[in-house]
């Protein structure tokens, strides 16, 4: 990534922090700008895990108004807005992932090793020119992967699985998933910036 | 240097995929290793990132409006829960004070309390009586209850009984009793049947009405006895045959000479088939 790059992406995240910190104030317009930033890429994770669009919907909206709520609590030090908010939005969505297999609903089925079908709209069109190009960016640093690696750490991130299931899912040893993770996170951290 | 097996954590630390006690020893680890928690932060990030790999969707334009509106419907209920308030700088002054009229107040209150506490002493022995009489209230009303359930239960169970019961109509089947009704019950159980006859031609006395059972184990129709019918036409009459009767396919009548026959000769009047 060459330094002009970088230094759009600080740019970038330090204007998120500043709309953290407006809607901190009670500022609704700072939330309308980040909702306009982040609305795309957070609404496609959760439709993603849960594959149900009108659900992903209820999640992202639980999300925005908690970090509307808990805005003041951000913390720069602990990543950048896109990771703090994306973090929460994936856990939220695990929890109903977990909450629907104590509803005896098979978890295989949410397991999203497969694309699920798409929801209305043109897919890949939507969001920002700066998520398209993140976008394209992060799936070609996932593609450099070995397959295995790849499918181990898409599994970890999007199905809620735990290591074990991961690991049974896949039928390899559990220090074979957990090494397959490590070295294909940690390439991937090599290939993508710092910060998001 | 970070070791394969920090590694290893940090990795499945940020993918949520630590079980608790790992979770608390990374944690541990990495309070006093700096390099460590520089690690775990870009990999927190990367991880961030995944969220961009999947394929783009827009989310609906409603939800843009459902998040505003939420957001502003929020703020103005705390607004209205948490008035401004700024603190004087008398506050502190009045706060002591506020604290010494408090400690006279409290120490009234601990005599005013201890006459409460003999007053609610008795009141709670009254409770105490009222809470037996209202439990053995209860154990009466359970088992007038229990009573009412058992004879719900009684109910069903006589109802399951009539949907075993074989119901059909009879009906003239040479056109010469056209205005005749007649309705025929078969209890399969108890081997007896029950006939509801109306409109029925009246006969000579030399003249019985004989009822068939159609009983596929038998060659021929067995026999369910004679009857014969007021000069209104009406009978009902319970009937069952001369002989074990395992299935009814059908019941016929006939008309016959007085005392019946054996076997049907004269003209079947009625026949209604299951």
């Amino acid at each position: 990534m060459d330094n002009s790059a970088q230094s759009a992406e600080e740019e970038r995240n330090r204007a998120q922090v500043q709309l953290i910190a407006a809607m901190s104030r009670g500022d609704k317009t700072a939330l309308a700008g980040l909702y306009d930033q982040l609305a795309t890429p957070l609404y496609s994770l959760a439709y993603r895990m849960l594959g149900d669009a009108g659900e992903a919907e209820d999640l992202v909206q639980d999300i925005l108004l908690q970090v509307w709520r808990t805005a003041g609590s951000y913390d720069t030090s602990r990543g950048s807005v896109f990771s703090w908010i994306a973090t929460l939005t994936r856990n939220r969505a695990i929890d109903r992932i977990r909450m629907r297999k104590r509803r005896s609903e098979l978890l295989a089925n949410a397991a999203p090793d497969l694309q699920p079908a798409a929801p209305e709209g043109d897919a890949d069109s939507a969001g920002s020119l700066w998520l398209r190009e993140k976008a394209a960016a992060v799936r070609a640093a996932l593609a450099e992967l070995a397959p295995d690696q790849q499918q181990a750490i898409e599994l970890a991130y999007f199905s809620g699985l735990t290591q074990q299931e991961i690991a049974a899912q896949l039928n390899e040893p559990l220090g074979t998933i957990k090494a397959r993770i490590r070295r294909g996170l940690l390439r991937l951290k090599d290939r993508l910036p710092s910060r998001l | 240097m970070i070791s394969e097996r920090h590694e290893e954590l940090a990795t499945l630390y940020t993918l949520g995929l630590l079980e608790r006690e790992d979770r608390r020893a990374f944690e541990s680890d990495l309070a006093g290793n700096a390099e460590l928690r520089s690690l775990k932060a870009d990999l927190a990030e990367t991880t961030a990132a995944l969220t961009l790999s999947v394929c783009s969707f827009a989310p609906p334009a409603s939800l843009r409006a459902r998040v505003l509106a939420a957001a502003g419907a929020e703020s103005r209920h705390e607004a209205a829960l948490a008035p401004v308030f700024r603190f004087p700088r008398w506050l502190p002054l009045a706060a002591a004070a506020g604290l010494a009229v408090t400690a006279i107040w409290l120490g009234r209150q601990n005599l005013s309390l201890r006459e409460q506490n003999t007053a609610l002493r008795t009141e709670r022995e009254l409770a105490e009586l009222a809470y037996q009489a209202a439990q053995s209230q209860l154990q009466e009303r359970t088992l007038l209850a229990e009573g009412m359930i058992n004879d719900l239960g009684r109910q069903l169970r006589e109802q399951q009984d009539l949907t075993r019961l074989k119901v059909t109509a009879l009906a003239s089947l040479a056109g010469n009793t056209p205005t005749a009704q007649a309705i025929a019950v078969w209890d399969p159980g108890r081997e007896t049947g029950l006939l509801t006859i109306d409109r029925l031609p009246v006969i000579a006395d030399s003249q019985d009405y004989q009822i068939w059972v159609v009983d596929p184990a038998y060659p021929i129709p067995v026999d369910g006895g004679v009857f014969k019918p007021g000069e209104d036409g009406r009978a009902v009459l319970t009937f069952h045959g001369d002989k074990p009767i395992r299935s009814v396919a059908a019941f016929a009548i006939s008309l016959e000479k007085k005392g019946g026959v054996p076997k049907a000769e004269g003209p079947i009047v009625l026949l209604g088939k299951f």
